[in-house]
């Protein structure tokens, strides 16, 4: 058994009297897709925001590739190889789709002419390229989800936390975002995802991990965790979409 | 150590005065997320205003507070929309561009102060001023002037009354909702616009009315509106940006500090001991001495 | 915006004008217009530097001023009390000011936009009020050097450096990625971590960078008009014009800057040869001139001329504008 690419161990973050995680552990291999699940509040959002270095866990720590890197800011998992998303999507408005794009590509290409070149490589991955230069605050919602996945792409990563891409979407484009995830998975790029639309996620994930009020309440693949009585009682009265 | 016990009095009485500035000043902030460079500019047009009627009218200024109170309460709703159209407008940071557009306003307003007033200090005079109380405890002698005590007696006057405003009045009801969650509170039949409008009348309303009162306790001059700002900008943050409970506190500590000064240093310190702590505050502790704050 | 050749050729253009004001003593003569041009240059600089973190960043500098002061003050006592000659003395007032910079943007740099302000607003008048206490620096009355009457000198020494300023920072900032970067951090700090972007050394850097030749100017400015004093120096309007100038023409393109400079500093030659009864009438029309870019230039003189539509977005953009409780990591 190869050694698994993250290991979330024992994590728990307290803000005050809260506590959004408690005691989370779970690990994933390479290449696979993940999928995190959980009522509203359950503290998805706050792991995401652990592991990708945003929050330093209260209690417990994270090994990425065997390495810890429990408390390190954000920027310096991006040169790990660990690239997110961010549920409110977050462009940088006043710059074109293209100048999004190019200032992730610096992280891998210094330069700026190989930096454009491979942004661009980036804009036709996720299909953005007809929209290129065009002010990043004027995209549809989908073309902001869109450019959200392709900044992350441009930064290489071999580990990619998605948060909320398909939500908000209608069914044409969340296909369409479903396909992309899929391509980014056949790039070898492992993958955590965050997502509220239970055929989306039930459809992609290999593997589930279900949280309610932050703590683990059952992992395994689709089928087991939609079984789990324990998951049927803290999603009782959710629709299934 | 004689003088102790009279600087103490003094300064919490001044202290009462910034209360009033800080609280309205930092209600703004709180509904609007404004922070106005102005606010040292309504003090000086307040309190010249104040003069000058008092010298046309001849009526004692202290007497005179609600008719500045109404004059620029009005001043202020109507120009409370050019202000929101900045906050709504602007592409970048909305926020600063607010603070630019009040920091230009506040230039021009001193220029026009500066033309209109010339560059000489006044006092208002007022019956008050010329009336004090003294207590003797021993061997220690206060001396409490009629004015300041009034600043006081002001000081919890409106202080209760915005009290009230805030919590028993369907409009207070709108302003707290509006400063907890904007969206919300429009879904819910807030009228956003023009809660703004009255809430920044009431604050340029209060700004001025305390101008008056400074004017009868010390003295006024064209000039005057950069060192209250600072005054107001420095009770705001010690207390925390849009945390109305840490104000009194806050206001009591830049009060007891500039009659120290007063008191015991050259007053000529005052003011960069008040700008160091300022800056030494937002680097140590942005939200506050409470840490209640927004950073 | 991502289009290099058309860059290039306004790079030529650039050198063209620069190559062209280097030449300009040989047609204008009178000093009184050569010591103008200078002033002018001053001003660009001042224009420049104030820019680099106002319109790429996004931290409006209200203490811009200090770092002017620190500049004038630094060349200033080495020149008059140590001896130093001038070209020895002006580039410690670099290096002054670096370290101005590092400690005062170590603690500040953190804050949001609003608070820098006011922080480093009320930092410089501590700082003005201070000088104004310290003998060394001559107190209230400040320190006289020893004249050295050449315009031309001066001239090019001032347009020396604003020029190579200027290619500095248009390098640094408009093709190198150094700028999109300050962009990045100034349009989302949080997204921009996630992308590998470190704020705070990146905001450090502009700030050195903003800093510097502010410095130096101020350095020239002391050497040049001989006395300085802290008025004159750490004042309010060096920093209001230089914000005026900034906001006016157009906030992060580096040439919107130049022109603000230009057209205000004209404004107020003028008005100082023509209206100077009126003094305190400069002062409503410097807040009046902010107050209107603000509302109906946002993306100032520039913009209004070259960018129409691009500026404004749709109700709803992106920026999140409700402040968080947390402060910045």
């Amino acid at each position: 058994m190869a050694e698994p690419i993250l290991s979330v161990q024992k994590v728990s973050k307290h803000f005050g009297g809260l506590t959004a995680l408690n005691d989370v552990s779970f690990e994933m291999k390479a290449g696979e897709i993940l999928g995190l699940i959980g009522p509203n509040g359950a503290g998805k959002t706050t792991l995401f925001n652990v592991i990708s270095g945003y929050y330093a866990p209260s209690v417990g720590r994270v090994f990425f590739k065997g390495r810890n890197i429990t408390g390190a800011p954000p920027y310096a998992l991006a040169g790990r190889g660990i690239g997110r998303t961010f549920q409110v999507v977050k462009p940088f408005a006043g710059l074109t789709v293209l100048e999004n794009i190019v200032i992730a590509s610096f992280l891998r290409h210094p330069r700026r002419a190989h930096a454009e070149a491979q942004a661009w490589k980036v804009l036709e991955f996720t299909g953005l390229a007809d929209r290129a230069h065009v002010p990043a605050a004027s995209l549809t919602l989908a073309g902001r989800k869109r450019l959200e996945i392709s900044k992350a792409m441009a930064l290489e990563p071999t580990f990619l936390l998605l948060d909320e891409v398909v939500a908000g979407l209608n069914p044409t484009e969340a296909d369409r975002t479903i396909e992309l995830i899929r391509n980014v998975r056949d790039q070898g790029i492992t993958i955590l995802i965050v997502e509220h639309i239970m055929r989306v996620i039930m459809g992609i994930s290999d593997r589930l991990v279900v949280l309610d009020f932050g703590m683990k309440i059952a992992e395994g693949t689709p089928a087991e965790v939609a079984a789990n009585p324990q998951v049927i009682k803290a999603y009782l009265g959710e629709e299934h979409v | 150590m004689v003088l102790l016990p009279q600087a103490l009095v003094d300064g919490i009485m001044l202290g009462a005065t910034y209360i009033i500035i800080a609280i309205a000043f930092s209600m703004v902030y709180g509904v609007m997320h404004v922070i106005d460079f102005a606010v040292g500019e309504w003090i000086m047009l307040g309190s010249f205003t104040g003069f000058y009627l008092t010298l046309w009218i001849k009526i004692d200024p202290l007497y005179l507070l609600p008719l500045v109170f109404i004059i620029f309460s009005t001043l202020g709703y109507f120009l409370q929309p050019v202000v929101q159209r900045v906050l709504s407008g602007h592409r970048g940071n909305p926020l600063l561009m607010a603070l630019v557009f009040t920091f230009g306003l506040s230039m021009m307003i001193r220029g026009l102060a500066q033309t209109i007033f010339g560059f000489y200090s006044h006092s208002i005079p007022s019956y008050f001023s010329t009336r004090s109380f003294f207590i003797k405890e021993g061997s220690f002698f206060i001396t409490i002037s009629a004015v300041r005590l009034t600043g006081l007696i002001y000081a919890v006057v409106i202080t209760g009354a915005l009290n009230y405003l805030l919590k028993f009045t369907d409009f207070g009801l709108g302003v707290r909702a509006l400063a907890m969650n904007k969206d919300a509170a429009a879904l819910m039949g807030v009228n956003n616009r023009s809660t703004n409008k009255f809430l920044f009348g009431i604050y340029t309303g209060i700004s001025a009315m305390t101008g008056v009162l400074i004017g009868t306790i010390l003295s006024i001059s064209a000039n005057m509106g950069g060192d209250y700002t600072i005054f107001a900008f420095f009770v705001v943050v010690l207390a925390g940006m849009g945390y109305l409970a840490g104000v009194p506190a806050a206001a009591f500590v830049l009060g007891l500090i500039q009659s120290m000064f007063l008191v015991y240093l050259d007053p000529g310190f005052t003011l960069v001991a008040v700008f160091g702590l300022l800056y030494l505050i937002l680097v140590i502790s942005p939200t506050g001495l409470f840490r209640k704050g927004w950073g | 915006m991502l289009i290099p050749l058309t860059k290039d050729r306004r790079l030529l253009v650039f050198l063209g004008i620069f190559l062209a004001v280097l030449l300009l003593p040989f047609v204008v003569h009178d000093a009184f217009f050569i010591r103008l041009f200078t002033e002018a240059a001053m001003w660009i600089g001042l224009s420049l530097a104030f820019d680099v973190l106002a319109g790429y960043t996004g931290y409006l500098n209200f203490g811009h001023s200090a770092f002017f002061g620190i500049g004038a003050y630094t060349t200033g006592l080495l020149m008059m009390k140590s001896n130093w000659p001038f070209y020895l003395a002006l580039p410690v007032s670099a290096l002054t000011a670096t370290l101005a910079a590092l400690i005062i943007g170590f603690p500040t740099l953190r804050l949001r936009g609003a608070y820098f302000s006011i922080a480093t607003w009320a930092l410089a008048r501590a700082i003005l009020q201070g000088i104004m206490m310290i003998p060394y620096a001559g107190g209230n009355e400040g320190i006289q050097l020893k004249a050295y009457l050449n315009p031309l000198f001066f001239f090019y020494v001032m347009s020396g450096l604003v020029g190579v300023t200027f290619f500095v920072l248009w390098f640094l900032l408009e093709r190198a990625p150094f700028g999109l970067k300050l962009k990045a951090i100034r349009e989302d700090q949080e997204s921009a971590k996630a992308l590998g972007l470190n704020p705070t050394k990146l905001k450090m850097q502009a700030f050195i960078m903003s800093a510097i030749p502010t410095a130096l100017i101020g350095g020239i400015f002391a050497y040049w008009v001989t006395f300085i004093d802290p008025a004159s120096t750490v004042g309010d309007l060096i920093s209001d014009q230089a914000l005026v100038m900034v906001v006016f023409g157009g906030m992060g393109t580096l040439i919107g800057p130049v022109i603000g400079a230009i057209i205000i500093f004209a404004f107020k030659t003028l008005f100082w040869a023509y209206l100077s009864a009126y003094e305190v009438l400069y002062l409503i029309i410097l807040g009046a001139v902010i107050a209107i870019s603000v509302v109906f230039l946002p993306d100032g003189v520039l913009g209004a001329a070259f960018r129409k539509g691009t500026g404004r977005h749709a109700k709803g953009s992106i920026h999140v504008t409700t402040p968080s409780p947390e402060k910045e990591a």
